[in-house]
């Protein structure tokens, strides 16, 4: 197989040299070390599009660190995957690449398989009881956590208290304590994710590969409808609308809803509503946790959620109740769902002749189903919850820092790595420990500027999709899954990289299958959550991403298309539910497609195309 | 209401497989495959009484019936002036105006039904009895006077030395009649070959469907590359669609029925000759024979362009899987003693890359 462009030759963007400091050292391809080089030119690296769909600001880069280490540990050093290491991670002009690390040395394998068994064989055998009765009190205690943590300005003087109490420790002490406890925190979050996934996914490749032994090219869609039939969480939030409405109705306030107000207004207008104070009592109830739900993946600090934007929510109220006169039965047909998946997996099942088939088609089947329920959750944990808090807890900081003249804007804080914030955070302590002015509002704001230039270079910049050197073989159970690594997807970025740039035409666009069907619309690209409102029966949605809050208005679009994602990503399961035909991971599409567009696509095979422009 | 063996004709969704003694075997076969909900072109059967009745109130009968007088084995001597006479008589014998009415009056329903003036059918005897002979179907006749002569000329079949011989031979008398089916002409805009299984890999969770414009010849025979699509068998989503060349197609000259190859316009070729509607529709046909005959099947169909969807969807011709069916069942698994060995395999193995 041909090489990609070597990871050391990618060209600096002119006016953005000295890009690396935004970022840890250890992130950049170097050649000072020529072992450390001739690694990086040897191994595959590919840009992660189904995250990042565009550049990192220096904060959000801590969840791509806290993954880095947190996905590797767990195959290296924990289960002792036999074939696999770790994922490792560099970032070239703003953008993470990839790359999945096999065992060294083969005949170290065989010696790696007796403790994989003991360590994962515990893991499967005891996962209900880990998963419910550990992991989730693990995550709920530290999102208690999270929420207790606030910040605020130091004070001229402490508190009188601080001397009567003999607490002997001061509000710069405490500050600087608290930052390192968010961080920790948010690391602790990234550990927990990680302690079910890598087996999740370890199980996703079984069950995928032998099914398509027994039935070759049986449908993503199929996978997943055979596997689902609970209750994920993650429908949860839709549902508590779906029972806003519904109440609203029944107490007889859906007029008051109803009423083109926003949010705060309505709000007010419900509580001085001897009725409608009824309904504000299950509406307050419901937000916590459940509008903690992201708007877009939770990756980064520009995602909304329900709780910090609650126009979203209560617009998709509105058009439940809509929905609810006009006779729509809503919500997750669970009954129906789960009588589908024993209907069609015992259908399959009958098929098979030999007993070897049946006993892999039980085994492998029984697996999926043992894990999905955690493949699905975890992210309304980690993504939904804990990470809208957490922004909200880094955004107060940024006030305490743009307070004290180190920021003309709050919102600068992302431009800081998280090291140089506590490094900020000290010479403000000092300051105010001494009463001399710090150094940080001469240094920051500058500094600040250029790299918001450096960063608006970086977006105007396209990734190529890989670089390095393929392997003859992949066994890292994510970059199989997750991203979907195959020779067909090797050979797509391939011609990608011989075409260059605005090679090939230019009205096609390959992405991943998502949720089947083949649909033809007008296209309406989102930029915004904020502009849901506007789409119309039919479109076709385009968007960065999709996320579960956005399912109101799955009834009435035709398909969907994503910037971001693989066949296992979050917005195909959401789609697939649905029954929305949807193609993942097309890279620009939202640049490329431009709302009023005639687009043509095919969720089996990833394929989009421009029929006709606006 | 005329009890069935006393009519002169039946429509094929009023008869099942029980009735081949009143319409012949063929015509019983369309029926049956009719009241299991398999679409095969519309049309009625002309009765085995129908004949019995044009010979007897024409007085032929009498004239046959002396032509051999024996039973049991003929010789060829014997056959071929008796075949050669007989022959002559039905055919210069004019129908008498209560048959024809029947036959005429169903022809003009069958037009009706069709929206198609004149509709050319085919007319293909079915004899309660298969023997040799009896094999004739005259292709694309259209209008009544056509429709009649060719009814005719279709009872003659039973008078083929082959035909008299091989009966007599088998202590079944000289005399004999046979029915004859009166199914419209499959105007075939598309048409193809449906596998209840992948053919490829014998995948039985698959529907394969192989297809190209015009008549099903240019399938059959493969002188064009058809689109295959691949369709799951137990949800009913197409998985693969891969688009043939179709350069050429058959279809029937001009008025008659002889088979010509014309090309294909070019803006057609690179389409997908089905419709979503119409691949889905073939595929819930295709589960439909299989569930109903037990086992794999092989089956011939037309996407008639005289009719609307989903009554433009004709299954021709359906026989057992040959085969996939024959092989021996081997397991497509490794076999592993637990999830866990499962699991492992898998990872040990990983994805190839070339």
């Amino acid at each position: 197989m041909a090489k990609f462009m070597d990871p050391h030759d990618v060209p600096t963007i002119p006016g953005t040299e000295g890009w690396e400091r935004m970022y840890p050292y250890q992130y950049q391809f170097t050649k000072d070390d020529p072992e450390r080089a001739a690694y990086e030119s040897n191994q595959i690296w590919y840009y992660d599009g189904l995250h990042y769909p565009t550049p990192h600001h220096p904060f959000d880069l801590l969840w791509d660190e806290f993954w880095y280490l947190g996905l590797s540990q767990y195959n290296t050093r924990h289960w002792i995957i036999p074939p696999a290491m770790g994922i490792d991670h560099r970032i070239v002009n703003g953008y993470v690449y990839i790359s999945p690390v096999g065992v060294a040395n083969p005949e170290e394998i065989p010696n790696r398989v007796p403790h994989f068994m003991e360590r994962a064989g515990y893991y499967f055998q005891n996962w209900n009881d880990l998963y419910e009765n550990n992991w989730k009190k693990k995550m709920t205690k530290i999102i208690e956590e999270l929420e207790a943590l606030n910040f605020s300005d130091l004070p001229e003087m402490e508190d009188i208290s601080v001397v009567k109490n003999g607490l002997g420790k001061g509000s710069g002490y405490e500050l600087l304590k608290k930052y390192d406890d968010l961080i920790d925190l948010g690391l602790q979050c990234w550990q927990y994710h990680f302690e079910f996934l890598n087996l999740s996914y370890a199980v996703q490749v079984t069950y995928f590969q032998t099914f398509d032994q027994l039935f070759p090219g049986i449908p993503m869609a199929t996978l997943t409808k055979m596997s689902a039939g609970f209750d994920p969480i993650l429908f949860k939030p839709d549902a508590e609308l779906i029972r806003l409405a519904k109440l609203a109705i029944e107490l007889g306030v859906d007029q008051l809803v109803l009423k083109p107000m926003k949010a705060d207004e309505l709000l007010k207008t419900m509580a001085e509503d001897a009725v409608g104070k009824k309904w504000l009592e299950e509406f307050e109830k419901a937000r916590y946790p459940w509008f903690h739900i992201s708007t877009g993946t939770g990756w980064f600090h520009t995602d909304q959620s329900w709780n910090t934007n609650l126009n979203i929510p209560i617009e998709n109220i509105r058009t439940n109740i809509n929905a609810l006169k006009a006779g729509k039965t809503l919500g997750r047909p669970t009954e129906q769902i789960v009588a589908e998946r024993d209907k069609i997996s015992s259908e399959y099942r009958n098929l098979l002749k030999a007993d070897a088939d049946r006993e892999a088609f039980d085994q492998s089947l029984g697996l999926a189903r043992l894990v999905l329920p955690y493949a699905e959750d975890h992210n309304f944990y980690v993504e939904h919850w804990f990470h809208t808090l957490f922004w909200a807890k880094v955004r107060q900081v940024g006030k305490i820092l743009a307070n004290a003249g180190f920021f003309e804007d709050s919102e600068d804080i992302w431009f800081l790595r998280r090291d140089e914030i506590k490094q900020a955070l000290w010479d403000l302590c000092t300051g105010w420990a001494t009463g001399v002015k710090p150094r940080g509002p001469s240094y920051w704001p500058k500094e600040i500027e250029w790299r918001k230039g450096v960063y608006e270079k970086f977006k105007e910049w396209t990734p190529p999709a890989a670089l390095g050197t393929p392997p003859e073989v992949v066994t890292e159970p994510f970059t199989i899954v997750l991203w979907g690594v195959t020779t067909n997807v090797l050979d797509t970025w391939l011609k990608g990289s011989e075409a260059g740039e605005g090679g090939g035409d230019p009205n096609t666009i390959q992405g991943s299958p998502g949720s089947s069907g083949i649909v033809q619309g007008r296209a309406r690209v989102l930029k915004s959550i904020d502009e849901l409102a506007d789409l119309k029966e039919g479109e076709i949605l385009v968007a960065t991403t999709t996320s579960p809050s956005w399912a109101p208005s799955f009834v009435k679009i035709a398909g969907a298309i994503t910037d971001v994602g693989g066949p296992m990503c979050h917005a195909a399961i959401v789609c697939r539910e649905y029954g929305l035909p949807t193609v993942v991971g097309t890279g620009k599409g939202t640049q490329l497609i431009k709302t009023g567009d005639l687009v043509w696509m095919d969720g089996d095979t990833g394929v989009v195309k421009i029929l006709e422009r606006a | 209401m005329v009890p069935k063996e006393e009519r002169l004709t039946i429509w094929y969704d009023e008869m099942d497989g029980n009735d081949f003694n009143f319409v012949g075997k063929k015509n019983a076969n369309l029926g049956e495959m009719m009241k299991a909900g398999i679409p095969v072109s519309p049309g009625f059967a002309v009765t085995i009484h129908c004949m019995d009745k044009f010979t007897a109130d024409t007085g032929i009968k009498e004239k046959l019936s002396k032509l051999i007088t024996t039973s049991g084995e003929v010789s060829f001597e014997v056959a071929k002036p008796a075949s050669d006479e007989a022959i002559r008589l039905i055919q210069t014998t004019e129908m008498p105006d209560d048959i024809r009415n029947d036959i005429v009056s169903n022809y003009r329903k069958l037009c009706e039904k069709c929206g198609v003036e004149n509709v050319p059918v085919a007319v293909r005897s079915s004899g309660a009895v298969s023997m040799p002979g009896q094999m004739e179907t005259y292709l694309n006749i259209r209008g009544e006077k056509d429709l009649s002569d060719y009814i005719r000329l279709c009872w003659t079949s039973a008078y083929n030395v082959e035909a008299i011989m091989y009966r007599m031979n088998k202590n079944i008398p000289f005399l004999f009649n046979i029915g004859v089916g009166i199914p419209k002409m499959v105007n075939s805009r598309v048409s193809g070959v449906i596998f209840t299984i992948n053919p490829i890999n014998g995948d039985p969770s698959k529907i394969s469907i192989d297809a190209s414009y015009g008549l099903g010849e240019a399938v059959v025979s493969g002188f064009v590359t058809p689109d295959t699509y691949l369709i799951d068998k137990i949800v009913m989503e197409p998985v693969k669609t891969v688009i043939g060349s179709k350069e050429v197609m058959c279809v029937y000259k001009e008025g008659g029925s002889d088979i010509v190859q014309v090309p294909v316009p070019e803006e057609k070729r690179g389409v997908a000759c089905l419709t979503r509607q119409e691949m889905l529709e073939l595929a819930r046909i295709g589960k439909l024979i299989e569930d109903y005959y037990g086992k794999p099947y092989d089956i011939e169909f037309g996407i008639d362009a005289d009719m609307p969807f989903p009554s433009n969807v004709i299954i021709l011709q359906v026989r057992p899987e040959s085969v996939w069916s024959k092989k021996e069942v081997t397991a497509k698994t490794e076999a592993k003693k637990d999830p866990m060995d499962r699991l492992l395999g898998t990872l040990l193995t990983g994805v190839r890359l070339k």
